[in-house]
């Protein structure tokens, strides 16, 4: 019967097998463990990632700031496959999210909007699918925000035209419908962000609802 | 078991002779002994002169000896010899017909220690019944065996014979039991075995017999009982075994037999008993079985069965016990499993069977253990699970189950072991559980459950283990907890428990796990736990405990974890915790204590944990810590510690990770660390150690992490770096260190962390270092390194990260640093590049645009 009452992730640093029941009082240690496993890590790029540590802080891949917070995550071209939890949310204090060009599915989870400190989201070049979370529209500090070359459906969450500071916005290569957003920060962006899917074409205010054609 | 005649006059014709001759004159018995060159009894006597164990069997069989016959002595003209004249059939364990033949040879359980070949078995050709069962024979059963033509019982079960089980067998037409059980008999079961058509019962299991089950054993028509369990039978069950229509008990558990069950055995509708467990069956369970009307006891558990569990199975009402667990068996458990009234052991755990509990299971009014554990079952514990009044032992473990805990359970009044963990019950635990005062075993833990622990708990005073633990639970622990002394386990731990620990706990001196981690606890920790003289495994960790640690702790000197770590613990660590001789780990990092390291901790000899970081602890480290011969991780980071690192910390070569990092200790790095071997993450940066340590480190085989950083070190940094083949972080920034970067830095591979920053290191950057392609933060920044970038760093293709800083580079700026895709960090300032090209790759400008403002000093422009 249920001997231990914690399982341990299996690591490759077994030896140090005592060091159990994890120290990491970490939340932000914790939500990139809960991370890991939800990727399968072909090229071990993730090796380094020891949950036995107190904080994430000499994790590759990770970036803490002076008072041991996460403040960024750096897995482009990494080779990950699999998807992504609400555990993200945790990360209170991230500011760059890069999880660009590889193989990492499902949806995008709405918690990602709790990341209030974030200034660049990379997830372009994945195969996320369903809805961009309306709930991105909290992110007041974003920057950057590339979803292109997902699987992305539904339409482009008007609320996202409240994000004043958003200099680049790739949606292109998804499966997007509607109309595109004029408004607020949209109207610098370029069509090329928005090419193949299947969005027809600006919106037209007080015409058509923007979700025309979803 | 037949009955036996003894005085049956032998049918054969040689023995219709030898009766008539015996009768009429002893005189013509010479004439025949051309057909058996021994009497019986002299081969009775050559046989018991041959067991190894002369003396010591001798209780038994003591009246085995020559008595020659009265009327032998008295007998005129007597010429025959002396042997020609006993008769054995007075003798312990022998029993003759009307003519004084032997019969009947019954020596069990007689310690005889020899071999059969020593037994002659053409003298005794009118033997029917041979019993050597409970013995030490050892060595084969001799082919010859087979000129014991009238055999109708012949038992040679629990001895240690060995070899092949000689075919020769087959020829005993007339065996209606053969018991060969509990020997080493190996090889395959001779075919010829299947033409002993009078068999009623065979036994073989319990040996090493190996090869398949031949099929000609379909051919024992009259058999009733066939055990062939625990061997190495492999291969499949025949078909053929359906033809034993008399079959009332089939064993053939415990081998490898692989492939399906044959639907055929469905066609043994005498049989009550059925074990083919533990083998490597596969396939459906066919629903045939379901035939088997007269089945009392079932058992195909421990194969790889699949698909579903046939509602067939539901007819066999005589059941009394039922084992399909640990198979692969999936589906929904058949509603109909509830018509089997008699069913006492149910055991369908470790399958992937899915849907709900059927409610019909409540009808099972007999059952004592219900195992349902381990399966994909969902929905809620039925409602009339509460009249199940026999029961003994319920597991539904690891399961989806909803819904919450019916205080109806608290009914089960013979109940000893309840294990409903790893569920996703919610809702509050129910009082009623405190009626089932036979509980021995108690497991809620790994569901949703909330509320308080109910006080009635503590009514379960036999309970020896209480699981709670990972729930929602809330409220404080009842004091009423410290009546269950006979509690080996408690286990409390994550949940969102509060208030302060009760004394009382003091009060369960049999305990030896006591685990309140991960809750809300507050106040102290109470001094009455040091009368826990039995407890192993103390755990309060994560929680938010103040006050001091109790001296009385010192008094558990069989404890082998404390973990008290991540509380808010004060004061001083007490002197008495150096008592703790069985001590293992010792967790107290994370908490306000201050003082020193207590001196006896040096004397703590099994102790392989010792964790003290983040306190507030100052003072000189005991350089005795050095004396714990199996220390393995030292944590001393983070505190005020002064004064010098123990010298002989890596005495025992036993150190695998070592963090001294951020206190204010001085002198020098400790001599013991040059050659301990077992390194795997060293911090001691953020001190003012001092000292030149060009010679100070060795080469490491498992070292992964090392920071020296922020120290007063300096020297030449040391070439055996780039010999420690699983290095992945190697800091040194921020020291004095001189000289130029080794080249041979270039060898260790797996470095994808290099800081060798703000010294003073000369030079140019070895050309070596483009073979560490893992790399993915280089800092160079801040020292004198000269020359021109080499070319080769252009195969650092993942670097993220590259500061080359305040150096004086000259040439040109490197144009291949646009090919790194993954670089968000790249500074170049305060050098002497002359030509300011930047690379024009998309990524560069991109990397331009995103990272300048995040970065205070991004590119030189």
């Amino acid at each position: 019967m249920a001997s231990f009452p914690l399982s341990l992730v299996s690591f490759s640093l077994t030896f140090l097998f005592f060091l159990s029941p994890a120290l990491s009082t970490n939340s932000e240690g914790n939500a990139l463990h809960a991370l890991r496993s939800r990727f399968n890590d072909a090229t071990n790029v993730l090796q380094s990632w020891d949950p036995t540590l107190v904080n994430p802080c000499t994790w590759f891949h990770v970036t803490c700031d002076a008072n041991n917070h996460v403040i960024r995550l750096d897995l482009g071209n990494s080779n990950i496959s699999g998807s992504l939890g609400p555990e993200l949310g945790q990360l209170k204090h991230l500011e760059y999210l890069e999880l660009y060009r590889n193989d990492i599915g499902g949806k995008i989870p709405k918690e990602l909007g709790n990341l209030k400190n974030l200034v660049s989201m990379d997830l372009y070049g994945n195969r996320f699918e369903g809805k961009i979370p309306k709930s991105f529209s909290k992110l007041k500090s974003l920057r950057f925000l590339r979803l292109n070359n997902n699987k992305l459906s539904g339409s482009i969450p008007r609320e996202l035209t409240g994000l004043s500071n958003l200099k680049v916005f790739d949606v292109s290569n998804n499966d997007l419908c509607g109309t595109i957003p004029v408004d607020g920060p949209f109207s610098t962006f370029s069509m090329e962000s928005f090419e193949n899917n299947r969005l027809s074409g600006p919106e037209l205010q007080g015409l058509v609802p923007y979700d025309f054609g979803c | 078991m037949r009955s036996l005649t003894f005085d049956r006059v032998c049918p054969l014709i040689y023995c219709l002779l030898l009766h008539v001759h015996l009768l009429s004159s002893q005189n013509y018995f010479p004439h025949f002994a051309s057909a058996s060159s021994t009497t019986e009894a002299e081969a009775l006597l050559k046989w018991k002169a041959s067991f190894l164990n002369q003396t010591s069997h001798n209780n038994q069989l003591k009246d085995w000896i020559y008595l020659p016959k009265s009327s032998d002595t008295n007998a005129t003209n007597s010429s025959s010899t002396p042997k020609a004249n006993g008769s054995p059939c007075i003798w312990t364990g022998i029993s003759c017909n009307a003519a004084g033949r032997v019969t009947n040879i019954t020596i069990a359980s007689s310690g005889i220690q020899g071999m059969l070949h020593e037994f002659s078995f053409s003298s005794f050709p009118c033997l029917e019944y041979l019993d050597l069962s409970f013995n030490k024979l050892f060595d084969v059963i001799p082919p010859h065996i087979s000129f014991l033509s009238k055999l109708f019982h012949l038992d040679l079960s629990n001895n240690q014979l060995s070899g092949r089980i000689p075919p020769k067998i087959g020829l005993l037409r007339n065996l209606t039991s053969l018991h060969l059980h509990r020997n080493n008999l190996s090889d395959d079961i001779p075919p010829s075995l299947g033409n002993l058509k009078s068999l009623v019962n065979l036994s073989m299991s319990y040996n090493l017999l190996n090869g398949s089950i031949p099929a000609s054993l379909g051919g024992l028509i009259n058999i009733t009982i066939l055990y062939l369990g625990k061997n190495n039978l492999s291969g499949t069950i025949p078909k053929e075994l359906g033809n034993l229509k008399s079959l009332v008990d089939l064993q053939l558990s415990i081998n490898r037999l692989s492939g399906s069950i044959p639907k055929t055995l469905g066609d043994l509708t005498y049989l009550t008993t059925l074990y083919l467990y533990s083998n490597n069956l596969s396939g459906t369970i066919p629903k045939e079985l379901g035939n088997l009307k007269s089945m009392v006891d079932l058992r195909l558990s421990f194969n790889q069965l699949n698909g579903s569990i046939s509602k067939t199975l539901g007819d066999l009402t005589n059941l009394t016990t039922l084992y399909l667990n640990s198979n692969n068996l999936s589906g929904t458990i058949p509603k109909e499993l509830g018509n089997l009234k008699s069913l006492v052991d149910l055991e369908l755990n470790t399958n992937q069977l899915s849907g709900s509990i059927p409610k019909t299971l409540g009808n099972l009014t007999n059952l004592t253990t219900l195992y349902l554990y381990r399966n994909n079952l969902s929905g809620v514990i039925p409602p009339s699970f509460g009249n199940l009044k026999s029961l003994v032992n319920l597991s539904m473990s690891y399961n989806l189950l909803n819904g919450s805990i019916l205080a109806s359970l608290g009914d089960l009044i013979n109940i000893t072991i309840l294990y409903l963990g790893n569920n996703n019950l919610s809702g509050t635990i129910p009082k009623e559980l405190g009626n089932l005062k036979y509980l021995t075993d108690l497991s809620l833990s790994t569901n949703q459950l909330s509320g308080s622990i109910p006080k009635t708990l503590g009514d379960l005073t036999n309970l020896t283990t209480l699981y709670l633990y990972s729930n929602n639970l809330s409220g404080t622990i009842p004091k009423e907890l410290g009546n269950l002394k006979s509690l080996v386990n408690l286990q409390l731990s994550n949940n969102q428990l509060s208030g302060s620990i009760p004394t009382a706990l003091g009060d369960l001196t049999n305990l030896t796990t006591l685990y309140l981690y991960s809750n809300n606890l507050s106040g102290t920790i109470p001094k009455e736990l040091g009368n826990l003289k039995s407890l192993v495994n103390l755990q309060l960790s994560t929680n938010q405990l103040s006050g001091s640690i109790p001296t009385t702790l010192g008094d558990l000197t069989n404890l082998m974890t404390l973990y008290l770590h991540s509380n808010n613990l004060s004061g001083t660590i007490p002197k008495d915790l150096g008592n703790m001789k069985s001590l293992v780990a010792l967790q107290l990092n994370t908490n306000q204590l201050s003082g020193s390291i207590p001196k006896t901790f040096g004397d703590l000899h099994n102790l392989k944990n010792l964790y003290l970081f983040g306190n507030q602890l100052s003072g000189f480290i005991p350089q005795n810590l050095g004396n714990t011969q199996k220390l393995t991780v030292l944590d001393l980071d983070n505190n005020h510690f002064s004064g010098y690192l123990p010298q002989n910390i890596c005495r025992a070569r036993s150190l695998i990770r070592f963090t001294a990092h951020n206190n204010h200790l001085i002198g020098p790095i400790p001599k013991s660390l040059k050659n301990c071997t077992s390194l795997f993450r060293v911090r001691l940066e953020g001190n003012q150690l001092i000292g030149n340590i060009s010679e100070d480190f060795g080469v490491y085989p498992s070292l992964n992490f090392i920071d020296v950083s922020n120290n007063q070190l300096y020297g030449e940094i040391s070439q055996n770096w780039g010999f420690c083949p699983n290095l992945t972080t190697l800091r040194l920034a921020g020291n004095k260190f001189t000289g130029s970067i080794p080249a041979e830095i270039g060898n260790a591979t797996q470095i994808h962390e290099l800081d060798l920053s703000s010294n003073g290191l000369v030079g140019k950057i070895p050309k070596e270092f483009g073979g560490l392609a893992l790399m993915v933060k280089l800092m160079l920044d801040g020292n004198q390194l000269s020359g021109r970038v080499p070319l080769e760093l252009k195969s650092l293709i993942d670097l993220e990260y590259l500061d080359l800083s305040a150096n004086k580079f000259n040439d040109s700026i490197p144009s291949f640093v646009g090919d790194f895709v993954k670089l968000y960090y790249l500074n170049l300032s305060n050098n002497m590049f002359g030509q300011v090209h930047f690379p024009t790759s998309k990524h560069f400008k991109l990397l331009l645009q995103k990272h300048c403002k995040a970065t205070t000093a991004c590119v030189a422009t």
